[in-house]
């Protein structure tokens, strides 16, 4: 092996590392180091001259080996990773000292924090000189795209792929394609018409011969990794057939709040209290009406049944607002008599146009009645005397009053929720659920479609409550990322994962089940597990539990961390 | 000179390394006596790591995952929570306080809970006293 | 003329004599070795002195075979006089390997074990109940035997040993085999396990495996075996999977776990700690409380863990009061 020539970097930060560490102590304590070349600190590594000083000295010194003692790794480690590799350096050979996030920021004393930073500089010179050059793998990408669930986002991204050229597959559960949004009627805030807009996808995604439509079918299973997927779908409960894919949308969708969760309203009990998608129905039928027949005289229309509430969803519903004044608005022009009374918690407006909705609507003569969070409105059956079917009760917030109101109609804007059996989809496609049930992206603001599955995609309802135009933003940003993919034609796997040494390996089986993600193969051939690179994350679950030490962690090898342990304890 | 306590801490990368930044970010401060090792899962963290930290002169080791249910690899901090009963009692029988190694489960949320538990787990330590492996084994090569 | 006779020693420390055993077990290859060699110290079969040995020249034995673990001071003198005197000093069976059986004392203390050897136990006439002294004088006359260490030692922990011959003890085939590569100068490089697998039991063992789940332990006798399965897999503690083969597979093929006395795979810090991060990995539970129920089934998991390799171990004793 040739010589180890480490580079140690202290940065400055400005003065976020320096005004508590002593980096030039850091620095000369570095340069002592076993194999420490050069060392050096400067007032903001990260920046060009920062990294170019690296560059130079790669170049110059022919330093084999880089430590940057700055900030988190989670923050600069791929800036200079790819310094290293503008210099010819094989990026795996660089190495970082935490010194920031996890030390000037979190301690004042300026002896012991620069005596940490020097072992975690210590333990960050140690480990590099464990540390190998890695190289990614390349795959082959499957250019046929698996897409679960037929509703409004599942269509839009299969179209948006099968016009790329790209063949699709549209898995559905029920006996139609169109999902949630065939219950709807108008839209808001313009009054388009959700079944045209629907049977338009519908329509274009029967003509285009890329997509195929499995109805009444379901996913059973899925194998492989991004790419190479082996998906096995039952149709109509029958044996599955394989499908390869390179990779998945899932659009599974929603369902909306069962209101007879809450008690209060009298929901199933009083004939006129409905949801909003039971209203729907009488939208699309084309009378409002009570139970009996009757044009209401006075509707009232309750927001957040079963959002925003401690007792069922903490989150916000996102579409009910509009609904609620889109229903105002209907109610008006459908019964022009009709006295309309909105009862909620916030008026939430906040898409494209809604605020001038909301303008318009609250000029249309509604009753805006403000209730607490905490606070609910109570329905009760109005007396025989009185000129109505019922009486709510609110204790109306803007003006401080106990305000009852007649209604003939009541309407409940459910919120949406997850499916029951999102836990089974997100089983069987590997990804994971927040705390209500939604499927969680890989990153809530920077990669909002990708999941934590390489090759697996989430757009629309299934990740959280969202209108039409974000629903179809991400079924088509998904579809881009996918597209994107598959104009490169093949996968880059990153260089850092487990590998089995088959002239160790002892055939134990040990660790066959313990991947989450089924990357680790068993040959009852040769009587050896192997791992699939393009599968494994890299979590390192078999390398600790191999017992033999046959697996490999690349990157977190056993001797890296004791070299660590070393570093940091010396 | 009084005795600080050495601690060290593995962390795994998606949950509790990410917690421990951002009680940086946060500037919320914490004893200096950890030193922060990074792993990508705390299934990762091989008992071995634990023992010898613990040769070489580690007072105490810290073992922190994503909450369970929470895993960024699904269920690896269930393997986690697999091997340290076992590993406490193997520190019982060695005659090490197992209080000595503490697994504790940090989202990367929670910088506050970072830091309240390495202030509450290097006070507990110095409660403790050192750990005196290290020392007993250099003394076994010169004292028969 | 005849070939220089290979010049042997053969020494047991703290052991049990197994490993002599073992090397007469070769049967008629002792013979062969026998002509083949001097064998100039064997206390358990042949007559010789401390003397013959420190009056040779250095470097003047071929082979030294030390067997049993470092326990006194005579363990060390003598390991000390062989490494002096031989070309190559080989660590053989378990006790000089690892530490081996006599390595599990590294639990207790000196103390412990002279108050019950020496003291407590029953079987000692009441007025016989003395402590051995390292020096004491007897009608005027001094008194020395080896003095007691306060634990045990692995032989590379007090020599440079050039190769390591695991087992307890190591297979007679082995021995064989090793001894032929010694006349034959086709050694692999120095400090290297040699006579054993570079694998673990399971590469050697016939059991059928498949998934790996264990709701709790069993100890062999609480339960009606597969004798056609892995023994793991039916929740019987069996050390194979962390273990170095090379045994051919003695324990598992009679039905009981492997005992792990050829130590842990090649490339492995810590034997006890790797098994308990493997066998800990296969508990089928998420519930802390019934995790720790599974493993309370699991009795004196440091005996099973370091049944022959404590002094190897990171933590090598019991510390602590």
């Amino acid at each position: 092996m040739e010589d180890l020539k480490i580079g140690v970097y202290v940065c400055n930060c400005g003065t976020n590392i320096a005004h508590v560490i002593d980096a030039e102590s850091v620095k000369n304590y570095a340069a002592t180091l076993p194999g420490v070349k050069i060392a050096r600190s400067y007032r903001y590594m990260c920046s060009n001259p920062g990294q170019e000083m690296i560059v130079e000295d790669i170049r110059s010194q022919g330093l084999n080996r880089v430590v940057v003692a700055a900030c988190s790794p989670r923050m600069h480690e791929r800036t200079f990773r790819n310094a290293c590799r503008t210099a010819g350096l094989n990026p795996y050979l660089c190495e970082m000292a935490n010194i920031r996030e996890q030390c000037s920021w979190v301690h004042n004393d300026s002896v012991a924090a620069t005596e940490k930073a020097m072992a975690l500089t210590r333990a960050a010179v140690l480990r590099v000189a464990c540390q190998e050059p890695l190289e990614g793998l390349t795959a082959e990408m499957c250019p046929t795209t698996l897409v679960l669930g037929g509703g409004i986002a599942g269509l839009t991204a299969a179209l948006e792929l099968a016009d790329g050229g790209f063949p699709v597959v549209i898995v559905e559960r029920a006996d139609r394609l169109g999902g949630n949004l065939t219950r709807v009627d108008l839209t808001a805030p313009h009054f388009d018409s959700a079944r045209d807009l629907v049977r338009e996808r519908i329509a274009h995604v029967r003509g285009n011969p890329n997509v195929t439509v499995m109805l009444r079918s379901e996913l059973r299973s899925l194998s492989g990794f991004v790419g190479n997927f082996t998906a096995e779908i039952a149709t109509n409960g029958g044996k599955p057939t394989k499908v390869r894919v390179g990779n998945v949308v899932v659009a599974t969708g929603y369902k909306e709040f069962d209101a007879s969760r809450v008690t209060h309203f009298g929901y199933g009990k009083l004939p006129n209290v409905i949801t909003s998608f039971d209203f729907e129905r009488m939208l699309r039928a084309g009378r409002i009406e009570t139970k009996d027949g009757r044009l209401p005289q006075y509707a009232a229309i309750i927001h957040c049944v079963g959002s925003r509430s401690e007792e069922f969803h903490a989150y916000c519903s996102r579409v009910c607002c509009m609904t609620a004044l889109k229903y105002a608005n209907e109610i008006k022009s459908a019964i022009p008599t009709c006295y309309v009374s909105d009862l909620y918690i916030d008026m939430h407006a906040f898409g494209k146009g809604c605020e001038d909705f909301y303008k318009r609507s609250s000029e249309a003569k509604t009753l805006f009645l403000m209730y607490g969070k905490g606070d609910h409105p109570v329905i009760r059956r109005a007396a025989s005397t009185d000129d109505c079917d019922m009486l709510i009760e609110v204790e109306e917030k803007l003006s401080g009053e106990h305000i009852e109101i007649p209604a003939d109609l009541v309407i409940l804007m459910v919120g949406m929720e997850a499916r029951a059996d999102a836990a089974d989809v997100a089983h069987v496609v590997n990804i994971s659920q927040d705390k209500s049930g939604w499927f969680i992206e890989s990153h809530p603001k920077l990669d909002p479609v990708a999941t934590t599955t390489d090759g697996v995609y989430i757009a629309g309802t299934c990740a959280a409550p969202k209108d039409i135009p974000d629903t179809v933003a991400q079924a088509r940003a998904a579809a881009a990322r996918i597209l994107a993919k598959i104009a490169k034609g093949k996968i880059e796997i990153d260089g850092v994962f487990a590998e089995v040494n088959e002239e160790q390996c002892s055939g134990c089986r040990m660790c066959n089940e313990l991947c989450p993600y089924s990357a680790i193969e068993f040959d009852a051939d040769k009587k050896r597990s192997h791992v699939i690179p393009a599968a494994c994350k890299a979590c390192g679950a078999c390398v600790a539990a191999c017992p033999s030490a046959a697996i490999k962690g690349r990157h977190f090898t056993d001797a890296q961390i004791f070299a660590q342990i070393e570093g940091v304890l010396l | 000179m009084s005795y600080e306590p050495k601690l060290v801490g593995f962390l795994c990368n998606w949950c509790s390394y990410t917690g421990a930044d951002l009680a940086g970010t946060s500037r919320i401060q914490y004893p200096p006596n950890i030193r922060i090792i990074r792993v990508m899962c705390s299934a990762r963290i091989d008992p071995s790591f634990i023992l010898q930290s613990l040769g070489k002169g580690a007072d105490g080791v810290l073992i922190c995952g994503c909450h369970p249910g929470d895993c960024h690899y699904s269920e690896g901090n269930y393997k986690a929570m697999r091997r340290y009963p076992l590993l406490k009692r193997l520190l019982d029988a060695y005659g090490i306080e197992h209080e000595r190694v503490r697994l504790e489960w940090v989202s990367a949320s929670e910088g506050q809970r970072f830091a309240d538990v390495v202030a509450d787990m290097t006070e507990r330590l110095r409660a403790l006293g050192p750990c005196r492996v290290k020392t007993a084994l250099a003394t076994d090569q010169i004292e028969r | 003329m005849a070939a220089k006779k290979l010049q042997i020693a053969l020494y047991w420390g703290a052991a049990c004599g197994g490993c002599d055993v073992a090397v007469l077990d070769t049967n008629e290859f002792i013979l062969t070795v026998g002509e083949a060699a001097d064998i100039r110290l064997w206390p358990i079969a042949a007559d010789g002195k401390y003397q013959d040995i420190e009056a040779m020249a250095d470097g003047e034995l071929d082979l030294s075979l030390f067997n049993g673990a470092v326990r006194n001071s005579e363990n060390e003198h003598i390991a000390k006089l062989l490494r002096r005197k031989s070309k190559l000093l080989v660590a053989f069976g378990s006790c000089a390997h690892l530490g081996g059986i006599p390595g599990l004392a590294n639990l207790t203390s000196k103390e412990d074990i002279f108050a019950t050897a020496y003291l407590g136990n029953a079987s000692i006439e009441p007025g016989n109940r003395t402590v051995p002294h390292p020096k004491t004088q007897v009608n005027g006359h001094s008194l020395e035997i080896p003095a007691f260490y306060r634990r045990v030692y692995r032989l590379s922990d007090v020599v440079d040993v050039d190769y390591f011959v695991p087992g307890c003890p190591p297979e007679p085939s082995q021995i064989k085999n090793v001894l032929l590569a010694v006349v034959k100068g086709e050694l692999p490089p120095k400090k290297s396990v040699v006579g054993a697998s570079e694998r673990t039991l399971c590469d050697d063992c016939a059991r059928r495996k498949t998934e790996k789940k264990v709701k709790r332990f069993y100890r062999p006798w609480e339960i009606i075996q597969d004798p056609e399965r892995c023994l793991l897999e039916q929740g019987i503690v069996c050390m194979g999977p962390a273990t170095r083969s090379g045994c051919g597979v003695r324990c598992p093929n009679s039905n009981q776990g492997c005992r792990g006395c050829y130590g842990p795979a090649p490339g492995v810090v810590d034997h006890g700690a790797k098994f308990l991060s493997a066998i800990s990995s296969i508990i089928d539970s998420k519930d802390p409380k019934e995790i720790d129920a599974i493993l309370g089934t699991l009795p004196d998991f440091i005996g099973i863990a370091y049944r022959f390799g404590l002094p190897a171990s990171i933590l090598q004793r019991r510390h602590g009061a």
